[in-house]
């Protein structure tokens, strides 16, 4: 599929969705309070502009440092599960803790250990990012082609050279498919920690100041999240196309030379 | 069982031609050597004294003996499970013998191993797809760039992939290649570090026929290019045949030597020498002796 079909048919996905949305509110009359249509939304984010350009810069910069902190403790944590059952089975229970965990439950420490600011909100987001790229880091080194460990076994290859030419490279498709869930997850954990940090600005910020009182800017802001996830997950694929395009995934254009 | 290689006199330092009436002539190596093929290093030996292994209740290699003089080409046939792969490994430094010794070059084949004097060419090419194939060929050459096998002169890549037919490929990457294309890269991987061994896992058995057949011409001529020890594992009779200087038959498991069989046809080998009745002859009394290692 071509650059711009895929563009088209998420542009489609789109249209249809708020359609829908839009008649649904209209034709069965919503209340305001319960559902607003997707064109008062618009209108709104059009209105402000600037505001919402901000909030989401800051969220934007929230997630992706929190994310790239996530991923940066998340490969060495996995390389050292990978290379132990033992250490792997016991660091299952806490990883698995730290996913399903509230955050409600631990935000409030967070915010009182790290004071205020943009630390506790992007020390939640890297904290539940880092989870799924670790299980992502040792399923990917876990595939990494026996023969080709048994290649360089036999040139007595060093463990930092089997990591680096080999393990890591093979575990970079599914530390791609997790950072698809965590950007999801990522965005989530900065919009709550926005709005749980009474010190910061961003979307969650915005969001949590209008709940009961200005039912248009927290649907603003929550579209606004979400458009910045559709670009989070565009800026990914591409990212895969570059990274990943000996990958079986990335090969639906590509023709064998030789059969 | 002690098997023992006749000496320098099996393989001389320069391979020899030989015509099919038996006369032998040395040829000129500058003259039939590949400047890519030329510079490799030198050839090893080979000492497996008494070497067994056990999975373990399971025996899969009675005592092995077996001496490979350097330069030479030795391929280990047998039947599934006969344990060939088990002493491959061992003599690769990638297993341990439950007991017995194995020495390269005198030394143990994990010194032989850290040093890059081994090259390893396993069942599958093993290639990593996200390398293009110029830089899968380089792969065990760039492995412990600082720590070994400074000593061994390296063949050229790019000269090894026309050697082998691939000019034009080293930025193609695996999946564009086809299965013999891509055991190529790994013969020449294995090639290109001018290491004084090889150790080949049968290589081609997962190739069709023709591409087999096809691979195994090629190999030859590249074994006869090069003065490097070969041991050589296949469950292919014509296979080993076509490639060997000698042919050591294992029996069903527990692997132990059943017969030797040297392959005593002219050298260089090309592919009309498979319809030789002579090669027919080697093929049929090595036929004759997987049959008696498995007990039939």
């Amino acid at each position: 599929m071509t650059t711009r079909r895929i563009v088209l048919a998420g542009v489609l996905g789109v249209a249809v969705v708020l359609g829908l949305w839009e008649l649904y509110v209209r034709v069965f009359d919503v209340r305001r309070f319960i559902l607003l249509a997707p064109s008062t939304i618009v209108r709104e984010i059009w209105d402000h502009p600037r505001f919402y350009l901000d909030a989401t810069l800051v969220t934007a910069r929230h997630s992706a440092i929190g994310i790239g902190i996530g991923l940066v403790v998340a490969v060495p944590i996995g390389a050292a599960l990978a290379s132990s059952r033992f250490l792997e089975q016991a660091a299952q229970p806490v990883l698995i803790g730290v996913l399903v965990a509230p955050w409600i439950a631990y935000f409030t420490s967070i915010v009182l250990w790290l004071g205020p600011g943009d630390p506790p909100v992007i020390f939640l987001v890297a904290f539940v990012t880092t989870p799924a790229f670790v299980f992502a880091t040792v399923a990917g080194m876990r595939s990494a082609d026996p023969a080709a460990r048994e290649l360089l076994a036999s040139v007595d290859a060093r463990r930092v050279e089997v990591l680096w030419r080999l393990r890591l490279p093979a575990a970079l498709p599914t530390i791609l498919a997790a950072a698809r869930y965590n950007l999801g997850l990522a965005l989530a954990a900065a919009f709550y920690a926005e709005g749980g940090n009474q010190s910061t600005e961003g979307l969650g910020a915005a969001g949590r100041r209008a709940i009961g009182q200005n039912a248009e800017v927290l649907w603003a802001t929550i579209l606004c999240t979400a458009a910045l996830g559709a670009l989070f997950l565009a800026a990914l694929s591409l990212l895969e196309r570059l990274v990943l395009r000996w990958h079986v995934s990335q090969r639906t254009r590509a023709r064998a030379r030789v059969t | 069982m002690l098997v023992t290689t006749p000496g320098a006199w099996w393989r001389p330092a320069s391979r020899r031609s030989r015509s099919l009436d038996g006369r032998s002539k040395a040829t000129a190596p500058e003259a039939e050597h590949h400047p890519s093929v030329r510079s490799a290093a030198v050839s090893a030996t080979i000492a497996v004294t008494g070497v067994t292994k056990s999975f373990g209740d399971l025996a899969a290699l009675a005592p092995i003996n077996l001496d490979v003089a350097g330069g030479e080409i030795v391929t280990v046939l047998g039947p599934s499970g006969s344990g060939k792969t088990t002493l491959l490994r061992i003599v690769g430094g990638l297993d341990e013998p439950s007991s017995g010794s194995v020495t390269v070059d005198g030394a143990s084949p994990h010194v032989a191993r850290a040093a890059k004097r081994i090259g390893f060419v396993p069942q599958s090419p093993a290639l990593l797809p996200w390398r293009t194939v110029g830089a899968n060929a380089k792969l065990l050459l760039d492995v412990n760039r600082k720590h070994g096998g400074a000593h061994a002169r390296r063949a050229s890549v790019v000269e090894l992939l026309a050697e082998v037919g691939l000019d034009g490929f080293a930025d193609a990457y695996p999946h564009e290649l086809s299965g013999g294309m891509q055991q190529r890269v790994a013969l020449v991987r294995a090639m290109a570090l001018g290491a004084p061994l090889l150790l080949m896992d049968e290589p081609f058995a997962a190739l069709d026929e023709i591409t087999r057949a096809d691979m195994r011409h090629l190999l030859a001529r590249l074994c006869e290019q090069l003065a490097t020890t070969v041991l050589f594992v296949t469950h292919s009779i014509a296979e080993s045949v076509f490639i060997s200087d000698r042919v050591v038959v294992l029996s069903a498991r527990p692997g132990r030597v059943v017969g030797i069989e040297a392959i005593d046809l002219p050298r260089p080998r090309h592919a009309e020498l498979e319809d030789d009745p002579a090669f027919f002859a080697i093929e049929t009394r090595l036929r004759g002796l997987l049959h008696a290692g498995a007990g039939r």
